[in-house]
């Protein structure tokens, strides 16, 4: 699992590659810590290479939109694969999230 | 029992080496005395015969001197005779050939012609260095009828007389040899010669053929002649002295046989002394010599002699018997002293013989079942030491053990002993390893004087299932052989004996069919060279990456180790176990496949790998995979949450039953009774601010999955998630 943030004006990006899978949770929860911190800023989930997210990974994705909502940030998810979009519906997380694809 | 015999061993001991002490005494003895005897034997015949050759030599010797007088007389009186013949007529002449008879031979005294017809017979006589003249015609002596002038007439030849005194002639003892004078066929005179036995004394008593030989002589009428007693002499005859004597029989016999002429010896005893009388008797004078020998005299050497030597047997006897009896006493100690500590030491030695001669070694030890494959063995140290290992089948569960005690020699063996007889009887009603460990912990720990632990590996493998739970005492990590080989991972549990109320934990893996475990003590790890290198873990993986049959799995082992020692010394005991499992090969309802896990989030990973094997098994989609191991995941995070309290070790255990139509997925542990399905699941309709963190793990297993049930049987929760793929 690697992750990746970039800041770029008001915003920042993180990219998700690999499984997000319960092992590996509590890090990349500390990693995306700056996005919790940063919550009144754009927060974007670059998932383009992730290949797996478990309910601890949605945890860290509510976590994060949660403290957007609370300082009136915003969070994108961008490009999830098909399986993860699955989760998404079963989970009513397309609910909650802004999931957009960039690929055209 | 073997204190017993030991004890009996050593009475018994020293009782055959009294024994032994005794017999060497008597043969000792016996051959000393028969030694003694033979020679004493034939010593005396040597001496007798000796004593005899001496005696009759001198007799015989004694005799030629006589002769050689008698000879030179009787020649000389034979050479004179013609000139007698002659001058018979003439008395005058005859004086004159007296006269010279007497001057010219030394040894004759007095010489005469004695007429028969008339009265005349001149006589000459040695008067000191003078012939003197006499006659013997006198009217008082009456020549005539003398024994020396009748005596040669009536047998016609020369004749000694017997010995007499002779008073003129100064009291000597003389002797007369008489010859008849012939003149034409008839006698006319008579010629004598006397001759003196001053000599015959002398000769005859000087002679001494031992210290004490008494010599003597006797006249043909048995007349002393010679005798170291003078008084007898001349005085008494040996009929008289034998009267007197103590052994007057033999005594007589004695002169008898002298007077018969007769040569001899013969035995008799005088004055309470053993005597050895020699006889012979002088021809022609019918003398008769004897020489009387004490037989101390003979035999009073060789008696002093054997005096000695039995003396010195029975100091050798005596100093035989002292030198056995300090050896006997010394060797009685020295066993004493040797054996206590012998005994001791043979007795623990036995007892662990018999310990480790209890432990399995039949192999193969189930021949009767195909569902395992398993073998062990123990390559001893020279010095004693403990390793163990053990195992059995209850209930269709194997039990397994192996034990490495610390240190060596007797304590370490009597301390594997007990542990491996604990095992055998905690086991016996207690399936749990790490309850079994406890309870031999707790046991070894109470009444561990000495400060001693052993490591020790116990496993109670599931035949039905391949299920295995085990604890870890401090022991090596066994090696897990699948498709690779790996440590199975253990707990860091402490050794037994450490301390007690330690509370030993559990872990569980599920083996599957071909699986094997290898369990080994130090002795193999760390066997060294003569370069003190050790053989390692890495060799021992290399010898286990071929598969074989376990014994031949063994062997292989050990040959590797005793290769790789060379010519180093086995310091330590060698001891492997080795457990193929061949059961569970295939269920009824399709393939089985395990995965076991840690009560670690650490290990989620792991699912992938399984959910490889159940894709390419099934042939399902990534997707679905994908899907299943989001659900399998979610759920085994579950019991790894909550199953156990915090910090507590456990296993979660998965299992995929692989249907047609269907995968059966059961997921079971030991933790704490908790039912993931009773949890209130998520409301996925709610809002950002309303979501709770929590429930959406279930809430996505429910939602893969087509069935998913709880139960709580035997102590474990299970979960059963089925998915259908068709």
């Amino acid at each position: 699992m690697k992750v990746e943030i970039i800041e770029k004006d008001q915003t920042l990006v993180a990219k998700l590659a690999g499984r997000l899978d319960t092992a590996v949770s509590q890090e990349v929860s500390a990693q995306l810590q700056p996005l919790v911190d940063n919550a009144d800023k754009t927060l974007v989930l670059d998932c383009k290479d992730l290949e797996y997210i478990s309910s601890s990974g949605l945890r860290i994705f509510l976590t994060i939109r949660k403290a957007a909502a609370a300082k009136g940030g915003k969070v994108i998810v961008q490009d999830i694969s098909t399986e993860i979009r699955q989760v998404f519906m079963m989970t009513g997380f397309l609910n909650l999230f802004e999931v957009v694809s960039t690929a055209e | 029992m073997a204190k017993r015999t030991l004890l009996k061993k050593e009475s018994e001991s020293t009782r055959k080496a009294a024994l032994n002490g005794f017999l060497i005494v008597i043969v000792s003895m016996v051959t000393l005395e028969a030694t003694s005897l033979l020679q004493y034997y034939f010593s005396t015949k040597n001496i007798t015969a000796e004593a005899n050759r001496r005696a009759e030599g001198h007799l015989k010797a004694t005799e030629i001197q006589i002769l050689s007088v008698t000879d030179q007389v009787e020649t000389a009186v034979r050479n004179t005779i013609w000139s007698v013949q002659n001058q018979i007529g003439k008395p005058d002449s005859l004086a004159a050939i007296t006269a010279r008879m007497v001057s010219q031979n030394k040894v004759i005294y007095g010489s005469s012609v004695a007429l028969i017809d008339k009265n005349v017979a001149p006589y000459s006589f040695r008067s000191g260095d003078e012939v003197a003249q006499s006659t013997l015609a006198t009217d008082e002596y009456d020549y005539k009828s003398q024994e020396w002038f009748q005596k040669p007439l009536e047998i016609s030849g020369g004749y000694w007389s017997e010995p007499y005194y002779d008073e003129g002639g100064g009291g000597v003892i003389m002797t007369t040899y008489s010859v008849p004078v012939m003149i034409k066929g008839k006698p006319a005179a008579v010629f004598t010669a006397d001759v003196s036995l001053d000599w015959l004394t002398e000769l005859v008593g000087s002679v001494k053929v031992y210290p004490n030989t008494y010599n003597f002589m006797i006249s043909r009428t048995g007349r002393i002649m010679v005798s170291p007693a003078e008084t007898l002499v001349m005085r008494h005859s040996i009929q008289e002295v034998a009267q007197k004597t103590d052994g007057s029989e033999v005594f007589a016999e004695v002169g008898e046989s002298m007077l018969a002429g007769k040569p001899g010896n013969t035995q008799l005893k005088y004055n309470g002394k053993v005597l050895r009388v020699f006889f012979d008797t002088i021809s022609r004078t019918g003398w008769s010599m004897s020489i009387i020998i004490p037989e101390d005299d003979i035999y009073g050497e060789s008696k002093k002699m054997g005096f000695v030597v039995l003396l010195l047997q029975i100091l050798g006897v005596i100093l035989l018997i002292v030198i056995l009896y300090f050896t006997i006493k010394n060797q009685r100690d020295l066993n004493n002293a040797s054996e206590s500590k012998n005994r001791i030491e043979g007795e623990l030695q036995a007892a662990s013989d018999i310990q480790r001669s209890m432990l399995p070694k039949t192999f193969p030890p189930f021949p009767s079942r195909d569902d395992i494959d398993m073998s062990a063995a123990i390559v001893p140290a020279k010095e004693v030491g403990g390793d163990l290992y053990d195992f059995y089948i209850r209930d269709e569960k194997l039990f397994f053990c192996i034990g490495d005690v610390s240190g060596k020699g007797v304590p370490a063996s009597l301390f594997m002993a007990v542990t491996r007889s604990l095992f055998r009887s905690v086991s016996n009603h207690e399936h749990s390893p790490a309850k079994i460990v406890t309870t031999i912990n707790n046991t070894v720990s109470d009444s561990n004087d000495a400060s001693m632990f052993v490591t020790f590996f116990c496993g109670v493998l599931d035949m039905k299932t391949g299920h295995l739970v085990y604890s870890n005492a401090g022991h090596n990590a066994p090696f897990m052989l699948t498709d690779r080989i790996a440590e199975l991972p253990v707990d860091p549990n402490i050794p037994l004996g450490v301390l007690p109320g330690f509370k030993f934990s559990e872990q569980e893996v599920d083996i599957k069919y071909d699986d094997a475990i290898f369990l080994y003590t130090d002795g193999v790890s760390e066997a060294e060279n003569i370069n003190h290198e050790l053989f390692g873990e890495e060799r021992m993986i290399k010898v286990l990456h071929t598969r074989r049959p376990a014994a031949e799995q063994m062997e292989c082992i050990a040959d590797a180790v005793i290769k790789f020692r060379g010519e180093a010394a086995q310091s330590d005991d060698i001891t492997v176990l080795f457990i193929h499992y061949l059961g569970h090969k295939d269920t009824e309802d399709g393939k089985v496949l395990k995965m076991t896990f840690d009560n670690d989030i650490k290990q989620i990973p792991k699912l992938e790998g399984f959910m490889d094997e159940v894709q390419e098994a099934t042939g399902i989609d990534t997707s679905l995979t994908m899907s299943l191991n989001l659900a399998l995941e979610e759920a085994v995070t579950n019991v790894m949450m909550y199953a156990y309290p915090k910090g507590q070790h456990g296993n979660v255990n998965l299992k995929a039953i692989l249907k047609d139509g269907s995968i059966e997925f059961v997921l079971w542990d030991k933790g704490v009774p908790f039912d993931p399905t009773a949890a209130p699941e998520a409301d996925t309709t709610l809002g950002v601010e309303e979501r709770a963190i929590g429930g959406l793990g279930i809430h996505l297993v429910r939602n893969i999955m087509d069935t998913v049930s709880y139960e709580n049987k035997n102590g474990m929760n299970i979960l059963t998630m089925i998915k259908n793929t068709k």
